[in-house]
């Protein structure tokens, strides 16, 4: 039987930068195939070749038997190629159905046939989303069951999806691995990119795994383990040092109590939620998106508006505070580290060194009006060898770096602030594994150095890993607190899902 | 960037250049010692104006009411001096006056979060309206014998230079020395980039919006002063002419981006020297106002597609929308 996809010798080139060198890659009728690596390694751009997105520099795309040379993407989802993207393409103000039906041939749809369409197509799939609800309105597994359900109604053959889980909380993700299966009943071909190892084993038939541009190895899904496959995506071994078995570690006596946080509430988000950080020990925070963990760090580190204060009390070191903005916050030692680094981490069109060197001034820690080009140089030269931050030099912009130097920087810029209290949010999404290592080294150190730490996260390993104690946080509230060496995958799961 | 290695900066500096060189060979009135002098003075008023609204721009901001606050305003001082009032107190008092609304128009920007493009449009109208009505009896106000020792800043010159392009040079100067070395201007440039990062990195965000249009309105005063010394009135029809977008013009043909954060005060600069030449060379060709007009404005929207092409979209952009 011939391949629906099969790409020969591919290469796309940059500006003369090759991004992709000779791959050849081939997707069966029916399969499940997962493309794994690093950052960086050309995993998007082979994709997007297939999709018709960007056009090989040489080599040949062969759809179903037949020499394809797409110069769109909906050349290509003419042919039954779709991709799904990591940020979602749908209109955020239009209503699911007007969604799906949207690029169809008729120029004009009665809203109520739609809707009816809508709703029988969807239940064909299985999907529970209302055909009728705004986009805006819909979490992040939904919205992404809206795209899939878009690619179907475009008789897309072949779906590729980008990074499809790093925005769903896992309950999310089973429904989406069930959707995958359903797909895959009705002949759908998947290309499938991530991150996370786990899930490509789970899920994908083959896998295949791509380094600095250049395909490494295809082969079935049973002939991987977690080892090998990150192997192969590094040349080297670090899993032991990653997520690695964290019961074997201590877990670090609870200092001083730095930040106690009582009744507090925020509208719906986060509902009369109590809980203490302490100093010298790192505090996981789990919960599934939504469930209100975000939004309470947020209020305590003053960054959301004040009017969704609602009551509660919030103690630093023992002395109420109530914080309107983050300014006041961060000159008291809260330094809140995001989860969107490029929408509200960096300055784009600053150096490393003037991001950085920004922080400083308006964490206090510097004192001049001026600004000392000296000393910023110096500030910088510090912090990039403290957290080895890979990039030509000082004066190299963040936005060229990639994103696990970027979370880099964005954690120099909250640590030069001399933080009592870092508040980390999800401090490893969107980060490459050699990156992940060491940020995870680094916030170690924090609380070995005695700063109270709390990680937010989504990802239970992480949390396992690094956590002296965890907090699971549902429907807005604490609703249960472990020892970091007694908790286990399941019962923090279950505590954040009942 | 499919413009070579030459920065928009270069580009329009080389244009003005060639606009000058061509205005010379084809215009006899245009190297003349009279002409030069104009064109030097209305270029620096430009410029001034210029460097009050890039720093609004780089801030990711703009004031419409830039125009129309200096018009009214150093209208009002030489009525007050009319009047009788000494010349210092009028100044101080109009001056005054100019802080005080532009800190209402960064106010309105910064807590109400009105879009910038609307509270100042609204606020220049209102600036005007109320001038008229309340403050001046007519269009015009002539410079009073009382007010003549400033017209040395409009028509003086010193070692045979203009004043007003020392006056400029110096609003420059201070321009660039504030972006590049003081703190607020370091903050300034942070908001302009990214509001939402500059909140969280602790940066006092909302103050920093107030102190754009606090500025802008101060450097604004100084050129109306300027514009009156040479000419020895002041004509608030300016505040409704199509003045305040020429400014536009010069900031973001120099290359400062309307997505904010990025150029300084050198754009400024190029991009005044190219308008400033331009609109004399029409003048001196006695090219009709209107058809002017359409001149102006192709320039100014390709001015302002090459601006996007140069500086695309980022997320923040999409999420926030412009200015």
């Amino acid at each position: 039987m011939t391949p629906i996809v099969e790409v020969r010798a591919a290469t796309k080139e940059y500006r003369g930068v090759p991004a992709v060198k000779g791959v050849s890659f081939t997707l069966h009728r029916g399969e499940v195939h997962a493309l794994l690596g690093e950052n960086g390694a050309g995993k998007s751009t082979l994709t997007k070749m297939i999709a018709g997105v960007v056009q090989p520099t040489a080599g040949e795309i062969w759809v179903d038997g037949a020499k394809a040379e797409f110069a769109s993407p909906s050349e290509a989802l003419r042919r039954g190629i779709a991709m799904v993207y990591q940020e979602t393409s749908l209109v955020p103000s239009l209503t699911v159905a007007q969604n799906i039906y949207l690029t169809d041939a008729r120029r004009f749809h009665r809203l109520r046939g739609i809707y009816i369409a809508g709703q029988q197509f969807l239940q064909s799939l299985n999907f529970h989303v209302d055909p009728t609800a705004m986009v805006s309105g819909l979490g992040a597994g939904q919205k992404q069951m809206v795209e899939i359900a878009r690619a179907v109604h475009h008789k897309a053959q072949v779906i590729i999806f980008d990074e499809p889980t790093s925005t769903l909380t896992p309950e999310e993700k089973h429904q989406f691995f069930a959707l995958v299966e359903r797909l895959k009943l009705r002949g759908v071909s998947i290309i499938f990119i991530s991150h996370a190892l786990e899930e490509a084993l789970a899920i994908a038939d083959r896998i295949t795994v791509m380094r600095d541009g250049e395909h490494v190895v295809t082969d079935a899904a049973s002939a991987f383990d977690r080892e090998k496959i990150v192997r192969a995506m590094v040349g080297r071994t670090l899993t032991g040092e990653l997520y690695g078995s964290h019961k074997h570690r201590a877990v670090r006596p609870a200092g001083a109590k730095v930040l106690s946080v009582q009744n507090l509430s925020m509208g719906n988000l986060v509902r009369n939620t109590s809980f203490s950080v302490f100093a010298g020990q790192i505090t996981g925070v789990f919960g599934l998106i939504g469930s209100g963990r975000t939004e309470a760090a947020k209020v305590v580190a003053g960054v959301l508006k004040r009017d969704l204060f609602h009551g509660g009390q919030v103690r630093l070191d023992g002395r109420p505070v109530r914080y309107r903005v983050p300014r006041p916050a961060v000159r008291d030692g809260i330094i809140y580290v995001t989860e969107d680094r490029k929408v509200e981490g960096f300055f784009e069109t600053m150096s490393i060194a003037e991001n950085i060197h920004l922080a400083a001034m308006a964490g206090g820690r510097t004192k001049a009006a001026t600004v000392s080009m000296g000393e910023m140089r110096a500030i910088a030269k510090e912090w990039i060898a403290a957290l080895n931050v890979k990039a030509i030099n000082a004066d190299a912009r963040v936005i060229e770096l990639s994103g696990g130097n970027q979370q880099k920087v964005v954690v120099a810029k909250a640590l030069v602030q001399k933080p009592k209290l870092v508040i980390f949010d999800e401090p490893t999404r969107g980060v490459d594994v050699g990156a992940i290592a060491e940020i995870h080294q680094l916030i170690n150190k924090l609380a070995d150095d005695g700063i109270a730490v709390m990680v937010i996260s989504s990802y239970l390993p992480e949390v396992l890993q690094l956590s002296d104690r965890i907090l699971v946080c549902r429907q807005g509230r604490i609703v249960e607190e472990f020892e970091g060496h007694k908790a286990d995958e399941e019962t923090i799961m279950y505590a954040a899902v009942h | 960037m499919g413009m070579g290695r030459l920065s928009q900066e270069q580009i329009v500096f080389g244009l003005a250049l060639l606009l000058c060189v061509g205005f010379a060979l084809a215009l006899p009135g245009f190297l003349t010692t009279n002409n030069v002098l104009n064109l030097v003075r209305s270029v620096s008023i430009l410029g001034i104006l210029g460097v009050a609204m890039g720093l609004v721009v780089i801030g990711r901001g703009i004031d419409l009411s830039l125009v129309a606050l200096m018009a009214v305003s150093v209208a009002w001082a030489l009525h007050m001096v009319g009047t009788g009032m000494p010349l210092p107190q009028a100044l101080i008092i109009a001056l005054a006056f100019s802080l005080f609304i532009g800190a209402v128009n960064g106010w309105l920007v910064a807590y109400v979060e009105i879009p910038a493009i609307f509270a100042t449009l609204a606020m220049g109208t209102l600036i005007y309206g109320f001038g008229r009505y309340f403050l001046l009896d007519l269009d015009v106000v002539y410079m009073p014998e009382a007010a003549r020792h400033i017209l040395w800043l409009g028509q003086g010159t010193l070692f045979g230079v203009p004043v007003p392009i020392f006056l400029f040079a110096a609003v420059c100067l201070g321009g660039h020395l504030f972006l590049r070395y003081a703190k607020s201007g370091r903050y300034l440039r942070a908001v302009g980039d990214n509001m939402l990062a500059a909140r969280i990195t602790g940066v006092p965000a909302r103050p920093v919006v107030v102190l754009q249009y606090v500025l802008s309105s101060l450097i604004g005063f100084m050129a109306g002063i300027v514009t009156a010394a040479s000419v020895a009135s002041m004509n608030t029809r300016l505040a409704i002419s199509t003045y305040v977008y020429d400014v536009i013009l010069v900031v973001v043909l120099g290359g400062i981006g309307l997505s904010g954060g990025r150029g300084g005060i050198r754009n400024v600069i190029v991009g005044t020297l190219l308008i400033g030449v331009l609109l004399n060379g029409m003048t001196i060709l006695d090219i009709q106002y209107t058809v002017q007009n359409v001149i102006k404005g192709a320039i100014l929207l390709t001015a302002i597609v090459i601006d996007t092409i140069l500086n695309p979209r980022d997320e923040q952009t999409a999420q926030q929308g412009d200015i």
